[in-house]
């Protein structure tokens, strides 16, 4: 047989591997499952991450009590950080930089870009509570030196200063400004300060763990059929589906 | 409106009652603190002008009289001091001069956590500031107190005791006395902490290996495998300023002695995490940039290594993006500019897309100086590719007149980098020329060849010897008349040698060429060639002689007066009989360029075929300059050899006189 047309049967025998799939029984595969040991304590501390990161402080507090687990922050901190995320949601944001200053100077002094978005905030809410001068003179004493620091500011503050150039601004091209979101998108990146502040990681480990998870199945399911694991709520494996 | 929250802050307000405050005390006094300590945090503008109307006293003396239970007073007090020192150098000097220094010191030994945090912030952002006095570690007591801080268990503390040494340690002695101190090792402990204290860290450990190879190669480098180990771990770090230090650290180890990075994985690897790290948006991809920058800076290997990890590509497409600040584009523009230092196989890939060339001639009129030099040279070193350069890729407009434009810059560094890029674009296309002729770049790079400032001087001269070269006749009038016989001849006399050495390699080039180019040289009674020849007889360095022996030489190859007026600055009729003729000198030179130069001039002095050739033969002979080219038949340099047989083959066709 020629070099040729052993090297066509190969390919042709690979294309048959690719096209039908291996199957997996849930039964081998509960077994394979069995076979991998996961240690209590790391699902405490993840658990422990999870509640810590997401600001649960009474939960993280019971829960160190009952399971003994000890987190890797000052839990009181946690109240603190709470109290600023939740002063930004509620568009306190005056207070929110106080607390934030109380907690730990450095980060508003050492994060300019925080800091214009919290100035920002303050900026749409006294807009949003119809205090004009007051927004006018906010907006040229404290905010206008910061966009002459930084040109992208620049921009951000003219688009917010736009705000009150609309009769109807909710719908108008910058009416996102008021909504909901851009004070839960503040309120994010204050949070996210204060615990990189702290050599905490911003997010917690869990959604990653599941976001992995799911990208592997979909690796898999290109190769097998095998019994998967689409609500992640139950976490029921499905039976495969061939 | 008298509700208006910010009017109430005006600073004369706030001031007004925080003197009182300091005054009588009381209550008063927290609530004042607090209120200016958040009304400055993050506002560099109201920082300055509270500073200016003196509140930074008035804070310092409410420290100095806090009773030290008075936990909560002294915590605003240090925040609001550590406030005015963060960023702002005139708040650091305020604060030193009203002596809060030794009243922050005081608060480290505060039982109250809160209070050591606020105070060891504050002294570390006095000692992040370039104006804080500098650290004596040679003083025993003072390297006693740094070991403290950096052994107790606060990581502000730790991270005071890392900032004193980052701002302080600047010599070789310091670095070592450190390191003998046990600091280094002090300081790799601190990087299994927090993520403040690792990054703090960091930053003191490269400033105590900084260019030391003795320290490197007693504390550190691969053979102390844990160091070693943990750095290159810590580039895979999940913070980006830490894979940026880490990686600063391992370049800096192998600056010391290239024998220590020499594995191309973990070259490559250093790569492509500063390149990575250029996502960052803020101070930490800017300082990537420029970090990857002098990383692969004279190194072609590393250059070589960069240009597979695709780093072109990736600056291409991020230097497109809109709103980069001055220090990135800086960053990218040195990176790119150190590719295309050597490698064709860069700058092709540059001049190949339109886009990235105009991003970089944009940026000669970026509004920041330091963005327009690193434009310039990331232009110059584009084109040094002899391909693009002949095809007339770069005399366009749109690259010639910013250019143009830049030699009137008000600063100097960018003049010196627009002549230095200009030079290179007019070397090579005869073309081309006429546009930077046409478009004023002759009258300003004239002007600039009379600055006072040797340096622009000397690269203004360079850009008008590389225009002249192999320039057409019309061009040549041109620029000849621009700048005169006048001008020429002072350059020519100038008091730096480097400039003479320009000025004469341009009159080369000017008498190069149609024989009536030797013309120029002759007008106003030969004030030029007078100015060379007395360059010949006085001059000490060899790059003078031998650019001013060229430009005999061009001269020597003219008509029978012209190579009459060369024997007159050979031989000049007033030197007395013994002294030695300078081409004797220059015929017995170490530097064979020199002699080649000369014993060119004698070919041309001596082509049999002219009617005075044989009077000139004469008198080189009587000069003893036949006899020197005896002696030099088998000389060691290839060019002059076979010269020298050309020049005593002329010469005897006219019979040898010496028997």
């Amino acid at each position: 047989m020629s070099l040729f047309w052993s090297v066509i049967r190969q390919l042709a025998e690979t294309e048959a591997m690719a096209t039908s799939k291996k199957v997996i029984t849930r039964d081998e595969w509960e077994k394979k499952l069995n076979d991998v040991k996961i240690r209590k304590e790391d699902m405490n501390k993840l658990v422990m991450n999870f509640l810590v990161t997401e600001g649960y402080v009474d939960a993280a507090e019971k829960f160190r009590t009952e399971s003994g687990t000890e987190p890797d922050i000052d839990l009181a901190t946690i109240t603190d950080r709470m109290a600023v995320k939740k002063a930004v949601q509620s568009g306190n944001v005056e207070d929110a930089i106080e607390k934030v200053n109380d907690l730990n100077p450095e980060i508003l002094d050492t994060n300019p870009q925080l800091f214009f978005h919290l100035q920002q905030q303050r900026l749409i809410e006294l807009i949003r509570n119809g205090k004009i001068e007051e927004a006018l003179e906010f907006a040229q004493e404290e905010l206008a030196p910061r966009g002459e620091e930084n040109q992208s500011f620049l921009e951000e503050l003219e688009r917010t200063v736009a705000l009150l150039a609309f009769e109807d601004v909710k719908n108008s091209p910058v009416g996102d400004l008021l909504d909901i979101s851009q004070r839960l998108k503040t309120a994010s990146e204050v949070n996210a300060a204060i615990l990189t502040s702290q050599s905490h990681e911003k997010d917690p480990k869990l959604p990653s763990l599941l976001r992995m998870l799911l990208w592997a199945q979909n690796q898999l399911d290109e190769k097998a059929a095998y019994p998967r694991i689409t609500d992640l709520f139950t976490a029921t494996l499905e039976d495969p589906f061939v | 409106m008298p509700g208006s929250a910010s009017s109430t802050h005006r600073p004369e307000g706030l001031i007004e009652r925080l003197r009182s405050a300091a005054a009588d005390g009381g209550e008063a006094k927290l609530k004042v603190l607090r209120e200016l300590k958040n009304q400055i945090i993050g506002n560099r503008t109201k920082k300055l002008s509270y500073i200016k109307l003196g509140a930074v006293p008035s804070v310092v003396s409410i420290l100095s009289s806090a009773s030290s239970s008075a936990d909560c007073l002294l915590v605003q007090c240090a925040a609001s001091i550590g406030s005015f020192a963060c960023g702002v150098d005139a708040g650091v000097k305020a604060v030193l001069d009203t002596g809060a220094f030794p009243h922050l010191i005081n608060l480290l030994s505060h039982p109250n956590e809160k209070v050591v945090d606020a105070g060891a912030r504050a002294l570390k952002m006095i000692y992040q500031s370039k104006v804080a006095p500098k650290y004596d570690f040679f003083e025993e007591k003072n390297m006693e107190f740094l070991i403290s801080l950096l052994d107790r268990n606060n990581e502000n503390v730790t991270g005071l005791g890392a900032s004193i040494i980052t701002h302080s340690c600047e010599t070789n002695d310091e670095q070592k006395i450190l390191g003998d101190a046990g600091v280094l090792k002090k300081l790799i402990d601190l990087l299994g902490g927090t993520t403040s204290q690792r990054d703090a860290s960091l930053e003191s450990f490269a400033t105590i290996i900084k260019e030391n190879p003795e320290v490197i190669s007693k504390f550190v480098g691969p053979e102390n495998g844990r160091t070693w180990g943990t750095l290159i771990e810590l580039t895979k770090d999940r913070y980006p300023r830490t894979r940026l230090l880490a990686c600063v650290c391992l370049i800096l180890i192998k600056n010391a002695a290239p024998s220590n990075l020499q594995s191309v994985g973990i070259r490559t690897k250093l790569i492509l995490v500063l390149l990575e790290l250029l996502d960052d948006p803020g101070q930490v991809g800017d300082e990537a940039v420029l970090t990857l920058s002098s990383f692969i800076a004279d190194d072609e290997g590393l250059q070589k290594l960069a240009f597979e990890a695709n780093t072109i590509d990736k600056l291409c497409d991020h230097m497109q993006k809109e709103l980069l600040q001055a220090k990135r584009l800086q960053g990218i523009f040195m990176t790119l500019a150190n590719l295309c230092s050597n490698l064709e196989c860069c700058r092709s890939i540059i001049l190949q897309s339109p886009k990235a060339l105009n991003v970089v001639t944009a940026a000669l009129t970026h509004a920041s100086a330091d963005v327009r030099v690193a434009a310039c040279v990331c232009l110059k070193n584009i084109s040094r590719s002899v391909k693009y350069l002949s095809a007339g890729h770069f005399m366009t407009e749109a690259v010639i007149m910013p250019l143009i434009q830049l030699l009137f810059d008000t600063s100097t560094s960018v003049q010196v980098a627009a002549l230095c890029t200009i030079s290179n674009l007019v070397v090579d296309f005869t073309m081309h020329k006429s546009l930077f002729v046409q478009s004023g770049g002759v009258k300003q790079l004239v002007q600039l060849s009379k600055s006072m400032d040797s340096t622009v001087r000397l690269n203004a001269v360079w850009a008008l010897r590389n225009l002249m070269f192999l320039v057409d006749s019309r061009c040549k009038e041109g620029i000849f008349m621009e700048l005169r016989a006048l001008t020429l001849t002072s350059l020519v006399c100038d008091p730096s040698a480097s400039v003479q050495e320009q000025a004469l390699a341009l009159v080369c080039n000017l008498v190069n060429g149609p024989v009536d180019s030797i013309e120029y040289v002759f007008t106003e009674d030969g004030l030029l060639l007078n100015a060379v020849g007395r360059q010949l007889w006085s001059a000490s360095k060899h790059e003078v002689l031998i650019q001013g022996m060229y430009v005999l030489c061009n001269v020597a190859s003219g008509q029978e007066f012209h190579k009459e007026a060369v024997m007159q600055q050979l031989l000049p009729q007033a030197s007395s009989e013994d002294t030695q003729s300078i081409m004797v000198t220059m015929l017995q030179s170490d530097v064979a360029q020199l002699r080649t130069a000369a014993v060119w001039t004698i070919v041309n002095l001596t082509i049999p075929t002219g009617a005075g050739a044989l009077a000139r033969v004469v008198k080189l002979r009587n000069a003893g300059i036949v006899s020197q080219l005896k002696n030099m038949v088998n000389d060691p340099c290839l060019d002059v050899k076979l010269r020298v047989r050309t020049a005593l083959g002329q010469s005897m066709t006219f019979g040898d006189f010496s028997t």
